[in-house]
């Protein structure tokens, strides 16, 4: 059977992302990606000093704890400046994925005969059940993305191209995936057969680690039925044998010690913390010993000051991340500790997406 | 071990992304509306300025327009890099100036990611 390329019907944007329907719906993302870009890159400076000296002729500290933390956000949130520069976002945020969905839409029918026709077609597979339980936290409309993750039977192409707006540009051509994927960690004997990707959404991590383990067996597994259909259809378009499956991160369907590298690419901060903990028991029980798990995620809380507190919280909520402040609040490192992970140094001031590497022991 | 207060997220019910519905930054909500709406404005201004240089462009090349073109064709490589540079520089005068007084000019280049 032929690859059905109604998905690429106009060609792709910045080198992997499925054009949209018409160049009138382009023109308008690189519009809205650009605007983002000014806020992105004003976020440091000169909304960051300006926060951070309204603060300081308040006399406010800059050091973290619960009192300081609250009265320094109620100051903030009652600057026009600051409402201005939210507003904008969240106005951004909303008019992209109102642009996309309602791109894609326009193609709807042949999309998803697009995505039906990948699944027929190798290298890789894909795997999902129709009648498969959704826990309620993952029916959040995360990123106030359509219909969320796991109930709009486009949103892995939403997600996709999504992702390369919120990223501004940072994600094109895969290149922040593979960047993030250079840092995942390695056995400590440095071999590697197999490789679990949790959370995979789009497939776009299990990719770029299939670049750099070509011989190894990659899976990538999610929630959504939707998110793993695309992520095959898309790995097909890059001619890579990847497995993808639907299944919980917190309910692994893998035997025990199978796999040499487990990756959870900003995973745990759409999960809520009790979820997370059972993921971590999962990921140890599937890796062998010796095998890495690199849980790349927002550093937290502990490590920022009152600034970036404020706009981390911010950022969340006009991103629909339900389960993020909770994330960064929990000191992740500490819970991989103790679910039983030898961990290695972690320092996110190198890198703000650093992964925390753990190791299952090898006794 | 994770402080099962430090997990309560109560605090931040009053953050204006987590309200449901269409959340308000301003106590005056037409203030979000017009600001929304200027937001809006700018985007429909882009496409239009984008479709007039695709037009241009193709009748410049091929004396002939067709509506297909326009819709689901892509300007050549050449006059896209000719837009990208003008979109980002209009996007600048624009609204670089709400954070003009605040150091606009100066916001970083590098990635924010």
């Amino acid at each position: 059977m032929a690859i059905n390329k109604a998905i690429y019907k106009r060609g792709k944007t910045a080198g992997v992302f499925p054009s949209l329907s018409s160049r009138r719906d382009e023109a308008y993302m690189n519009f809205v990606e650009d605007a983002r870009n000014l806020l992105l890159h004003a976020q440091q400076k000169p909304i960051g000093e300006y926060s951070k000296l309204l603060l300081k002729n308040a006399g406010k500290s800059m050091e973290p704890d619960p009192r300081s933390t609250t009265e320094a956000k109620e100051l903030l949130m009652k600057d026009n400046v600051l409402k201005t520069y939210y507003r904008i976002k969240r106005t951004l945020q909303e008019s992209f994925w109102e642009c996309t969905y309602d791109s894609l839409n326009m193609r709807k029918n042949d999309l998803l005969q697009a995505l039906d026709d990948a699944e027929k077609i190798g290298p890789g597979s894909v795997t999902y059940d129709p009648d498969f339980s959704i826990p309620e936290y993952a029916t959040a409309e995360i990123h106030i993305q359509p219909g969320g993750n796991a109930n709009e039977p486009l949103s892995g192409l939403l997600y996709d191209y999504g992702s390369k707006v919120f990223m501004g540009g940072a994600a094109d051509n895969d290149m922040f995936a593979d960047m993030q994927a250079s840092t995942v960690g390695a056995p400590q004997d440095g071999k590697v057969n197999r490789i679990l990707d949790l959370g995979c959404s789009a497939g776009v991590t299990s990719s770029a680690l299939k670049r750099i383990y070509p011989d190894a067996e990659v899976w990538g597994i999610d929630v959504s039925s939707h998110m793993v259909r695309y992520a095959h259809a898309r790995a097909l378009e890059q001619n890579h044998d990847i497995n993808f499956k639907q299944m919980l991160a917190e309910e692994l369907d893998f035997n025990d010690n199978h796999f040499d590298i487990v990756v959870a690419n900003l995973l745990f901060h759409e999960v809520p913390v009790s979820v997370s903990k059972k993921i971590l028991s999962e990921t140890l029980r599937v890796l062998r010993p010796g095998g890495s798990f690199t849980l790349i995620d927002f550093p937290g809380d502990k490590t920022r000051d009152v600034y970036t507190i404020f706009f981390g919280e911010m950022d969340a909520a006009d991103n629909g991340e339900p389960f993020l402040p909770g994330f960064v609040r929990s000191n992740v490192e500490e819970i991989m500790e103790e679910s039983g992970f030898e961990m290695s140094p972690y320092d996110p001031n190198k890198f703000l997406l650093a992964g925390r590497i753990g190791f299952k022991p090898n006794n | 071990m994770t402080d099962k207060k430090s997990n309560d997220l109560e605090d931040l019910g009053n953050l204006p992304g987590f309200k449901r519905g269409n959340p308000t930054y301003f106590e005056n909500e037409v203030i979000d509306h017009l600001i929304s709406i200027t937001l809006e404005l700018g985007a429909e201004l882009w496409v239009v300025k984008d479709r007039l240089a695709h037009v241009e462009e193709i009748l410049s090349e091929e004396n002939k327009l067709s509506l297909s073109s326009l819709n689901t064709g892509k300007p050549s490589a050449l006059l896209q890099e000719q837009l990208d540079k003008e979109r980002k520089q209009i996007i600048k005068r624009i609204y670089g100036r709400l954070y003009s007084k605040y150091g606009g000019e100066s916001a970083e280049e590098k990635s924010a990611i």
